[in-house]
């Protein structure tokens, strides 16, 4: 099946000060589609820029993104975005209602539309009419989640969505982000929890250092690792 | 010509009462008691204070020279080039205050300059001010230091919003929303901000505090009746240029904050 994003030697450079850092030193890599796809990996290796990149909220210094068999680059980059959305790990309420901040994305959002997305996010219709300012941790991050579908997205971009919640909306995300991919979205979610890698996703790519240095089916990589340095990490961290 | 006899000389030449040399004699002794009072409390301020008062006498004489030389030789090119090395002036100080906000400095010239240009444009288009340096100069001047308020003002809150709330904006920004459009919100906020201080100076003009315009006009012997009438157009004006160069710098900060791909730039302490 062909792939939905490819990453081909992919470097990405941030000036600091004087100096330039580099997040990504080289990166290949591929996402599946209709599959969820966990990127793992010790803090500052590079897991947020390889989903930045993906959406062109961050652009690659060399090598070439690309979505669809074509470079990123090469599509309006509103378009990308509304195809392939991002949920980030903190939430982020607009000011106003549930309904409104559902309609940020898309003004025409009818209310019975809404009241969808956000059962599909585990938030029930009282919650439309209500100030998005007042919603818990957990509940804001769910609505952000049916805000970011809102849009209608292929692709979902997950960083780190749940490392702020409470176990049960922890567990509501999850089972949110089965159920789209089996629905045909294509998701990737950044994660330290290898124990939510095994429960979520279908495929994972170790980053590590910059570099993707592992990758393929969740079991195969987690339990037999061919790279030395990604058995390590994943022994270290499971 | 030494301060004093440039003092001396300009007295005769005005109907305005002005303090003799001594008053300034005088009034140096009661800074001279502030200042030992600092010393004696340990506030810290003394050496400051010193400072402030030689810088301030030192720039007011070499301005006053200046100004002379302006209105007597130089005519009204020579004070538009005053009032452009003003706006210049104050787009740095106001750009510097703003960093590392990406191009603070040029956005803050900007806004300070097509502030001043629309402000005193107007006033001398429409004849309320006379053309003449002796006019447009002090004007001019009242205009660049109200529009360098309302730059730095904003640009300060840009910076401060774009910093506290990125994950907002680029949350904005993942659901299609073009960056001006991501940063409309927050850019709301800044110039709100930036702009109430001078609607509430504008409010209570005449109650809490005598502007300055008006206070000079009734030392010259103006009726306050009459005084009025020129420190509503100041009033107006200064709030005019803060807002024109508030509504300016906020639209330019906010550009430059984002690049083609409408991705919000990332701010580097360290410039």
């Amino acid at each position: 099946m062909a792939a939905v994003f490819a990453l081909d030697d992919v470097w990405t450079i941030r000036r600091s000060g004087d100096d330039h850092v580099h997040p990504l030193v080289g990166v290949t890599a591929t996402i599946a589609p209709a599959r969820v796809t966990a990127l793992v990996g010790p803090s500052g290796s590079g897991k947020t820029t390889v989903l930045r990149l993906l959406n062109r909220l961050e652009e690659a210094h060399e090598g070439v993104v690309s979505f669809h068999g074509r470079p990123v680059t090469s599509y309006d980059v509103l378009e990308l975005r509304r195809r392939v959305g991002l949920l980030g790990q903190v939430p982020t309420p607009f000011a106003g209602t549930v309904h409104d901040n559902l309609r940020a994305g898309r003004p025409d959002l009818a209310a019975d539309e809404a009241v969808v997305l956000l059962a599909r996010a585990g938030l029930g219709v009282e919650f439309l009419p209500r100030p998005a300012d007042q919603l818990s941790g957990g509940e804001a991050q769910r609505m952000c989640l049916a805000r970011s579908l809102a849009v209608g997205p292929e692709v979902l971009l997950l960083d780190e969505p749940t490392s702020a919640l409470d176990p049960f909306a922890v567990s509501v995300v999850e089972r949110t982000v089965r159920a789209l991919a089996d629905d045909g979205l294509t998701v990737v979610i950044v994660t330290h929890d290898l124990r939510q890698a095994r429960r979520v996703a279908d495929d994972i790519v170790v980053v590590h250092s910059g570099r993707a240095l592992e990758s393929g089916p969740v079991a195969q990589v987690l339990d037999d690792a061919a790279d030395p340095v990604a058995r390590e990490f994943l022994r270290g961290a499971s | 010509m030494t301060p004093s006899s440039l003092l001396a000389e300009s007295a005769p030449t005005t109907a305005v009462p002005v303090p003799p040399v001594w008053g300034i004699v005088l009034t140096l002794l009661l800074v001279a008691v502030t200042a030992y009072v600092a010393l004696r409390q340990r506030l810290g301020l003394a050496r400051d204070l010193g400072i402030a008062v030689v810088r301030a006498a030192a720039q007011l004489v070499a301005v006053g020279f200046a100004l002379r030389f302006l209105f007597e030789h130089t005519g009204l090119p020579g004070s538009l080039g005053w009032v452009a090395a003003m706006v210049v002036l104050a787009g740095r100080t106001a750009g510097g205050r703003a960093k590392p906000l990406p191009g603070a400095v040029r956005v803050a010239t900007a806004a300070v300059g097509v502030a001043a240009a629309l402000t005193v444009g107007l006033l001398v288009g429409a004849g309320v001010i006379e053309a003449t340096p002796r006019v447009v100069v002090p004007i001019g001047g009242m205009v660049v230091s109200a529009a360098m308020t309302g730059a730095t003002l904003t640009l300060a809150r840009v910076r401060d919003e774009v910093t506290a709330s990125r994950a907002t904006v680029e949350a904005r920004l993942a659901l299609g929303l073009p960056s001006a459009a991501a940063f409309a919100p927050h850019l709301r906020l800044a110039l709100r901000s930036a702009i109430a201080p001078s609607i509430d100076q504008t409010k209570v003009v005449g109650l809490i505090t005598l502007p300055g315009a008006m206070t000079g006009l009734i030392i010259a012997g103006v009726s306050p009746v009459v005084a009025i009438r020129y420190q509503i157009i100041v009033m107006y004006m200064f709030l005019g240029a803060g807002t024109i160069a508030a509504l300016v710098a906020g639209r330019l900060a906010g550009r430059a904050l984002f690049d083609d791909a409408h991705r919000l730039l990332w701010l580097d302490p360290a410039r």
